[in-house]
């Protein structure tokens, strides 16, 4: 470690932290999952990296969306998002998260993901290489280094136009709002968020 | 100085723990031919951790991480430390058995609080799997109490660095093979991963725990890879005169059980209990006859 | 091309057509009524397998056929040359008023696939215990799957009218 990233420690250890401990949630969403086990065994270890798969997503604080997400998938990804601890990291993996991708006229796929949760970067491919992982994650890096990271922050403050989006999409919602200032129902409060059970991320039962 | 040793030693045994922690993981990756995280690494999750904003679940779902990690930290000041012991004087073995069951009730009783399937069969596993590993264990406290005829630790310390480890001395060495034998379960290694396996019950007892309260378990995590291997370093392997040497042994003990954790699957927690109770057990149970008979 | 059984089946029901598929499989035509009575009567024969039911569109016929794909688990139960594991029924139902009785009496593993013919296609299946999605979430004016259903337009219509999250300041 040189005299350059120790200062960088100094100063501002909480960020240096957040960068190299990158907890990914293991939530399959799409048909880039087939990348992640690779990126993280032994051929292109992500460990070094410091990123490393957590099972809950109280525990994580990156998400990756790996693939095209469907209207079913959307409820499970955005109670997911909701659980995490802030800050937290979203990237969207391969193009279906960017326009659509193959699916992009398909009657139950979600075209823009921007549009329902706040996500820091996309990685381009169908699908992306583990390298490509790797390099996302360093340009993560660097948008965390420079605050640029703050799709957790742009979520609390717009929070009404996303949950109107969601509710565009999916119908009535069955969890209540997750920031209720921000909403102007003032009514639920963080508590009642708190008792979700994350065992039912999967949305409705199937 | 003593007052000085009752601070000092949980903050050693918090550094010694990390280490043992981060090694686990870079040795671990060595056996997987890759490279692993560099040995710090436990302490940037911790600090990430710590620096998270998390939801809590209610009081009991505080005071239950902390009554966990108050257990751990009061079981260090019991151990011998190289030439000291905080709390010498008092109890020695038998509080050691009965304060070692407050890390899993801990966990358990914020586990309760959090209504998540996933921590209620997590903890059930957890306690069962202390059921399944005490017994062997009190059998062989008792072998060692009996033989030594005191229940401080310290006294067994002195009394092996005069006579010699008590793991190579005749009836104790089935005392000593039993006790290897349930290490693993101790520390919670493979093959006894049961409780906190993240592909079966997502991570079990601690599923909840985001943020700081994350932060309180792998901080416990830490300490408790310390007592496991501290406990069988003091009493079977003659203690250390100075915490330098007894550091090192424990390194010895704990790369041994890394080997262990990258060698075998998860055993289910019924198949756990059934191993633990049958062989171990029984030599655990020959130790304690063959002590109270013969003598030395 | 298993010659008895198409001689067998021409003779017990009336208004079924019987041909010979590729690689010699049967294919029997039958109208919509009477779908249950030709699989129970194929399934004593020993054909104890529904693969799959299916369904395609033919939309300048104006009618949805339902393919039942038959087969058993090994030649001895049925004899006759190679080709005969298989069998095909064929129904066609019109798009307007596509209702079928359901095969579930017969064939227990029909439930699913006439679940999700349902929730794509459209085709009622009298009988069946559920006929809830099992994929969709929204509602839909003309089933997905349809000819007619102009994905261009709906994914207009619906995912593209949802306006992107603008950031003030």
């Amino acid at each position: 470690m040189d005299r350059n990233e120790l200062m960088k420690w100094i100063k501002a250890p909480a960020k240096m932290a957040h960068k190299y401990s990158l907890n990914a949630v293991y939530f399959c969403t799409g048909c880039g999952i087939i990348e992640v086990p690779p990126t993280i065994t032994s051929r292109w270890d992500a460990e070094r990296f410091g990123v490393v798969p957590s099972a809950t997503p109280r525990h994580a604080n990156l998400f990756l969306i790996t693939g095209y997400v469907s209207v079913k998938t959307l409820r499970a990804i955005i109670r997911t998002y909701e659980q995490m601890p802030e800050p937290k990291y979203t990237v969207g993996f391969g193009s279906c998260t960017i326009n659509g991708g193959m699916y992009w006229d398909s009657y139950n796929t979600i075209k823009r993901l921007d549009k329902y949760i706040p996500i820091d970067g996309y990685i381009a491919g169908c699908m992306p290489r583990p390298e490509a992982i790797f390099v996302a994650v360093t340009h993560l890096w660097t948008l965390i280094d420079k605050d640029m990271a703050d799709g957790y922050k742009r979520y609390r403050k717009n929070y009404a136009a996303y949950r109107a989006n969601q509710e565009m999409v999916l119908g009535k919602l069955e969890w209540p709002p997750l920031f209720p200032k921000e909403t102007g129902t003032g009514t639920a409060d963080g508590a009642a968020m708190a008792m979700d059970v994350a065992s039912h991320t999967t949305g409705r039962t199937g | 100085m003593r007052v000085l040793w009752f601070i000092l030693s949980p903050l050693i045994a918090l550094a010694v723990g990390l280490f043992f922690l981060g090694l686990s993981r870079r040795i671990m990756a060595r056996i997987h031919w890759r490279y692993g995280p560099p040995l710090y690494q436990p302490l940037i999750d911790i600090l990430r951790q710590f620096t998270q904003k998390s939801v809590s679940h209610g009081r009991l779902f505080d005071i239950g991480i902390v009554l966990s990690l108050a257990g751990s930290i009061v079981l260090i000041e019991f151990l011998p430390f190289g030439g000291v012991c905080p709390m010498s004087s008092s109890g020695g073995m038998l509080v050691i058995l009965y304060v070692m069951l407050l890390m899993p009730l801990g966990v358990a009783l914020s586990g309760g609080e959090a209504a998540n399937p996933n921590t209620s069969i997590g903890i059930s596993r957890n306690l069962i799997l202390a059921m399944g590993y005490e017994l062997p264990l009190l059998l062989v406290l008792l072998a060692l109490m009996t033989r030594y005829e005191t229940i401080s630790i310290v006294e067994i310390v002195s009394a092996q660095r005069e006579a010699g480890p008590a793991f190579v001395s005749f009836p104790l060495v089935l005392s000593g093979v039993a006790y290897l034998l349930i290490l693993p379960a101790v520390l919670g290694v493979r093959p006894f991963e049961v409780v906190q396996a993240p592909q079966e019950i997502a991570s079990g007892p601690v599923a909840e725990y985001g943020g700081p309260y994350l932060a309180l378990v792998t901080i416990q995590h830490a300490l408790s890879l310390f007592i496991g291997t501290s406990l069988f370093v003091n009493l079977l392997w003659g203690g250390a005169s100075n915490p330098v040497v007894l550091i090192l042994k424990m390194l010895v003990v704990f790369v041994l059980v890394l080997f262990v954790n990258a060698s075998f699957p998860r055993l289910r927690v019924e198949q756990a209990v059934r191993y633990l109770w049958r062989w171990p057990s029984l030599a655990a149970l020959a130790g304690l006859i063959l002590v109270a008979t013969i003598g030395r | 091309m298993n010659l008895p059984l198409a001689i067998r089946l021409g003779s017990t029901f009336q208004s079924i057509d019987v041909e010979s598929g590729s690689s010699g499989r049967l294919v029997v035509q039958v109208p919509g009524e009477s779908v249950v009575p030709v699989l129970t009567f194929l399934k004593e024969e020993g054909y104890g397998y529904l693969q799959l039911v299916s369904c395609v569109d033919w939309i300048d016929r104006g009618a949805l056929q339902l393919v039942y794909l038959l087969s058993c688990y090994t030649e001895d139960e049925i004899g006759g040359e190679e080709g005969s594991q298989e069998v095909f029924v064929k129904t066609n139902v019109p798009r307007g008023r596509a209702s079928v009785p359901s095969a579930i009496g017969v064939y227990e593993i029909a439930e699913p696939y006439e679940r999700e013919i349902h929730e794509l296609y459209g085709v009622h299946f009298e009988g069946h215990p559920r006929l809830t999605p099992l994929f969709l979430e929204r509602d839909y004016e003309i089933p997905p799957f349809r000819k007619d259903f102009d994905t261009k337009q709906y994914v207009a219509d619906v995912f593209d009218s949802v306006p992107p999250v603008k950031e003030e300041g």
